[in-house]
């Protein structure tokens, strides 16, 4: 713990810096490249979509970016921490001071109703008085009302509603989002990026988001392809740069 | 096969981790209860035939009048397919050529014995021992080792019975019929019956006990007696094995053990199945809603499942036999070392029906109420998660399943105090949960979150509570029956290595005369083997009740040996301290009336305090009020009375000779020759070989005890480990998605393992106290042995469950510490 790195904000610096990124997954017979010479860096408070098919790497990349798994080869450094230096204990309090998730299939606790589900990141970080802190955020996300119910008891978008708001409730600095309106219909999807990028705006958070969807990604400040593990930006060629 | 029926194949089913749980349960809960019930009819089996050895036959007529019985009696008994011998015994003279010896002679017929077997030995000294189910043929005699140092004799030597010459052929080491008869004589020489008169020892007048054989089915013996028992005279003594048996006691108790274990095995079978299937049903909803939507209607899907579960039956029933059948051999091969000899294997068959009962009865009344209620989920559950379908169990399911149940044990134990302590403990222990889980919960609620390990623990049990209480109940039933059985096989083992310890009595003296006693004492006190106390013993019948003849005065049913044959008659001053009386009062020093009695032959008499009992001593008659009833340990090893007079009592001026008891060790034995010479009148009876025997069984049903015992704690881990694992999805969940958001592996590790701990530790402290309950009522009522609180169980099981769950617990967690946890979130997903 103590020579824990130094997690402090520095502006000046990227939020996150990646470079020669690789990931090969090891089958049977042979290996399997999913990710091959990644380098991206994103700044403080941009708004990035990674868009690719499925089966494109984009959500192994989400993993590695947001240090859930180590790549087989290259660097990670989320707010100046050196992601795949870190042992599993360091990176869980990384993220559980610095980042937040959403997922396309909410990935709520079914034995825990929508209030407990916001409070479970606030109490692993000891945040003091975590259940006044859970009960504004499902009240900003129109939940109010819905506090008791258990996730079976809410529709998609409200469970979805439900996990942004639990994103947002330790104050993170960046927030990763893989296809978050993936499993819902045009228009509560709309409801929910909505919410999403309303709520990134407030806070200033770095938003990463992985998505198929084209009117979502052109939401975000800045788009990047990936194709068969390598990531491609339309309009410059800056990941060359790396 | 269509869609639907192979989505419902058996085969699929048995890959289904609920299903395979059930099919455990049920496979063990058939191989114990069916190993059980197996052993049980065999100990049954071998131990009448092991007791009946103990008479050489299945019954004996004794004729203490010196006369045979009339031809026609035996007759009778061969006409009713019965087996029959002939056996005579008297004390003579014998002679060697260096001197003469009392001998107590056992003249036996060619069937000797009927039942059981005769040890002899070929050579003098250490020659190997062989069991032959025959005695000597005529013209031979095999006696007694002591005898054959006494008169100095070789084996093939001739000695002289009365005026015959015999040849000692054999050295008897063991006699089947050797029992604890207070009349046979030590030492012993056994001849054939045919050379009794030949020898002139037995003569009209002499003292001579002609003894009948007879062995056969047990309704062609009750027969027989029926039709023998109006022509039987005052002398004539009828002898069944039943009563007064210390094995039987012994194996009797095991008995219970094992009855006990067995429904315990049934409870817990019954949980398993109850909470696997739970599991099951919830698991098949989206299945069904599934079937729903395609076409198919409650009943068809009612239908359905009864199918399968029909088929898990029938994987549980012969998965449990092919389990029971080798275990079973195992134990009848412990037995048969136990009783040195080899034992028939006696399966029988219907003994396997209540294994096959607790399959069915399991199934039906715990695994078919969740799945039955399978054929209301409604098809729109494919679309959406219905509210109010909670999957919980209905009342009248609960009571219908509480009855099976009890009807299950009490059909198998036969013991309704066995059902009654084991499900009131049962109850009570659901009481105490219920209450104590609002109180838990009510505590609970106010520790708030946070990330110290301690407090995530509490707020997990807390979240969970539903779980959590299910599996408080769950684990706290186990532990209780698992501590019931502890607890009662360790008082059991207790009872019996305190009730024979190492230097209990292993010789009588019987027949000192009153002017002998106090040389006899010091006798062995000289030798470092000092007496018991020593008894006066007179011989008396017991004929009247209340003014009545005492076979007019109890009930017909009743047959009581004690009432056959002359009882052996005491004064004593104190009450022996292995008696307790049970009712009225011991005797004051000031008595000189009354008689305490043997509480079993009381209440088989019907007696009262204040009832009158006439004794018949030589000629005289003495009638006396009946002031305390006592309770008599049978099996100390020490001379015990069935009716007891005040010093100053009925029985002063009676003819009375001594009794006694002592332990003598094997070095020590030798000084029984000295003895036998400076007291000739007075007999030894040896029983070290019995007790040697006798702790060699307890031995032996001790290890067949815990390998019962084995195999129910495995019955219960495996309840455990079901339970545990019905939330393993949502616990690899929870703990993945916890790592995602940031909580650290050990802290994890420690709040899971805690929040096991926690629930293990409160299910084993309120488990063994409903343990300790249901003991009390079952060593009151079962075991007679007096309660005691077991402190060390209750102090360390509930540690030992607390850390059982927590080890559960953390192998719940391996998977999620060791896979990526976005790996794990998309694999549950």
């Amino acid at each position: 713990m103590n020579q824990m790195t130094d997690f402090t904000r520095n502006e000046a610096r990227p939020m996150l810096r990646v470079s020669g990124l690789s990931h090969r997954v090891r089958l049977e017979t042979d290996t399997l490249t999913i990710l091959q010479g990644v380098s991206l860096e994103i700044n403080r408070g941009e708004s990035v979509a990674i868009v690719g098919r499925s089966g494109s790497g984009k959500t192994t990349l989400l993993g590695l970016l947001a240090g859930l798994d180590t790549p087989s080869e290259g660097v990670v450094e989320l707010d100046g921490a050196e992601i795949s230096k870190l042992g599993e204990d360091e990176r869980a309090k990384l993220r559980a001071s610095r980042v937040g998730f959403v997922f396309q299939s909410f990935q709520l606790l079914p034995a825990l109703s929508a209030l407990e589900n916001v409070m479970l990141p606030l109490e692993l970080a000891g945040i003091e008085a975590p259940e006044a802190r859970a009960r504004e955020l499902l009240e900003r996300v129109g939940l109010g009302e819905r506090l008791n119910h258990t996730p079976r008891q809410l529709s998609g978008g409200e469970q979805q509603r439900v996990a942004i708001a639990r994103a947002f409730a330790s104050d993170p600095v960046i927030l990763f989002a893989d296809e978050p309106t993936g499993n819902l219909d045009n228009r509560t999807g709309q409801a929910v990026s909505d919410l999403l990028m309303q709520l990134n705006r407030e806070k200033g958070t770095t938003l990463v988001m992985v998505t198929h969807d084209e009117h979502l990604a052109a939401r975000c400040g800045r788009q990047l392809n990936i194709e068969a593990g390598i990531l491609t930006e339309p309009d410059t060629a800056r990941e060359q740069a790396y | 096969m269509n869609a639907a029926q192979k989505l419902m194949s058996v085969r699929r089913d048995f890959r289904e981790r609920d299903v395979r749980v059930v099919l455990v349960a049920l496979i063990i809960a058939v191989a114990t209860v069916a190993t059980i019930a197996l052993f049980a009819s065999q100990l049954q089996h071998t131990l009448v035939s092991s007791a009946s050895s103990f008479l050489a036959a299945d019954r004996q007529l004794e004729a203490e009048n010196g006369r045979p019985v009339p031809p026609e009696w035996l007759e009778e008994a061969r006409s009713r397919g019965l087996e029959t011998g002939q056996m005579i015994e008297f004390s003579t003279m014998i002679s060697g050529p260096e001197g003469f010896q009392l001998a107590s002679v056992k003249a036996v017929s060619d069937e000797y014995p009927l039942v059981g077997e005769v040890e002899i030995q070929h050579q003098a000294s250490g020659g190997a021992r062989e069991m032959v189910a025959s005695g000597p043929a005529p013209g031979e005699v095999w006696i007694n080792p002591r005898l054959l140092r006494l008169l100095n004799l070789e084996i093939g030597d001739s000695l002289e019975v009365g005026n015959l010459p015999l040849k000692v052929s054999k050295l008897l080491i063991r006699e089947p019929d050797g029992g604890f008869r207070l009349s046979s004589l030590a030492p012993r020489v056994m001849m054939h019956v045919d050379d009794v008169a030949a020898t002139g020892a037995v003569q009209e007048g002499s003292r001579v006990e002609y003894i009948y054989l007879f062995a056969g089915p047990e309704d062609a013996l009750d027969g027989y007696y029926q039709w023998l028992e109006p022509k039987l005279g005052p002398s004539h003594e009828w002898e069944g094995v039943r009563e007064g048996e210390t094995l039987s006691r012994s194996f009797d108790r095991a008995e219970r053990f094992l009855l006990l274990g067995g429904s315990l095995a049934v409870l817990l079978a019954a949980v398993a199945v109850a909470v696997a299937s739970r599991q099951y049903a919830l698991a098949q909803r989206d299945t069904v809603a599934l079937l729903k939507t395609l076409g198919l209607q409650g009943r068809g899907i009612g239908r359905l499942y009864l199918r399968r579960l029909a088929l898990w039956g029938l994987a549980g029933i012969v998965g449990g036999l092919l389990v029971a059948l080798p275990l079973f051999r195992v134990l009848v091969a412990l037995l048969s070392e136990a009783l040195e000899r080899p034992v028939e294997v006696y399966l029988d068959p219907s003994a396997v029906l209540p294994a096959l009962l607790t399959a069915v009865v399991s199934l039906f009344a715990f695994a078919y109420p969740p799945i039955r209620r399978l054929r209301r989920v409604p098809a729109m559950r494919v679309l959406r998660d219905q509210p109010g379908e909670t999957g919980r169990a209905a009342l009248p399911d609960l009571i219908i399943a509480l009855l099976a149940i009890f009807g299950l044990v009490w059909l198998y134990a036969g013991e309704l105090v066995l059902v009654g302590a084991l499900l009131g403990g049962l109850a009570l222990l659901l009481g105490i949960l219920g209450l104590f889980g609002l109180v838990l919960m009510a505590v609970l609620r106010r520790v708030n979150g946070g990330g110290n390990a301690w407090r995530l623990a509490f707020v997990g049990l807390y979240r969970h509570r539903q779980a959590s209480l299910a599996q408080l109940a769950v684990f706290a039933m186990t532990i209780m029956l698992a501590a019931t059985l502890i607890l009662v096989r360790t008082s059991l083992l207790s009872d019996w290595r305190t009730q024979l310890p190492e230097d209990a009595p292993n010789h009588f003296l019987i027949n000192i005369a009153p002017n002998a006693v106090e040389q006899v004492d010091a006798f062995w006190a000289d030798r470092g083997a000092p007496l018991e106390n020593l008894y006066p013993m007179v011989r008396g019948r017991m004929t009247g009740l209340n003014g009545q003849p005492v076979k007019e005065a109890v009930s017909k049913d009743e047959r009581i040996n004690a009432l056959n044959r002359e009882l052996n008659l005491t004064w004593m001053e104190q009450l022996p301290e292995d008696n307790e009386i049970v009712r009225g009062r011991w005797f004051d020093a000031s008595d000189t009336e009354g008689v305490s009695v043997e509480a079993d032959l009381a209440e088989r008499l019907g007696l009262e305090l204040g009832d009158r009992l006439t004794f018949t001593i030589g000629s005289a008659e003495v009638t006396e009020p009946v002031v305390s009833i006592r309770t008599v340990q049978w099996d100390s090893m020490k001379p015990n009375f069935y009716v007891v007079f005040p010093p100053e009592g009925g029985l002063v001026n009676m003819p009375a000779t001594w009794i006694t008891s002592f332990y003598l060790p094997e070095q020590k034995k030798f000084a029984l020759n000295d003895f036998s010479r400076e007291f000739p009148t007075v007999s030894v009876l040896e029983i070290d070989h019995i007790i040697g025997r006798i702790q060699d069984i307890v031995q032996q049903v001790t290890q067949a005890i815990e390998t019962i015992l084995a195999l129910i704690l495995a019955a219960a881990l495996v309840v455990m480990a079901a339970v545990v694992s019905a939330t393993l999805r949502d616990r690899q969940r929870e703990g993945a998605l916890i790592r995602t958001l940031g909580g650290r592996q050990s802290l994890l590790v420690r709040s899971t393992m805690l929040e096991f701990a926690l629930l293990g530790l409160i299910a084993g402290l309120l488990g063994v106290l409903a343990a300790e309950a249901a003991v009390y009522v079952l060593q009151a009522r079962m075991f007679d042995g007096s309660f005691r609180w077991h402190w060390q169980v209750i102090l360390t099981l509930p540690l030992v469950s607390a850390l059982l769950l927590a080890l559960f617990g953390r192998w719940q967690l391996r998977t999620v510490l060791t896979v990526s946890p976005m790996l794990l979130l998309r694999r549950l997903e």
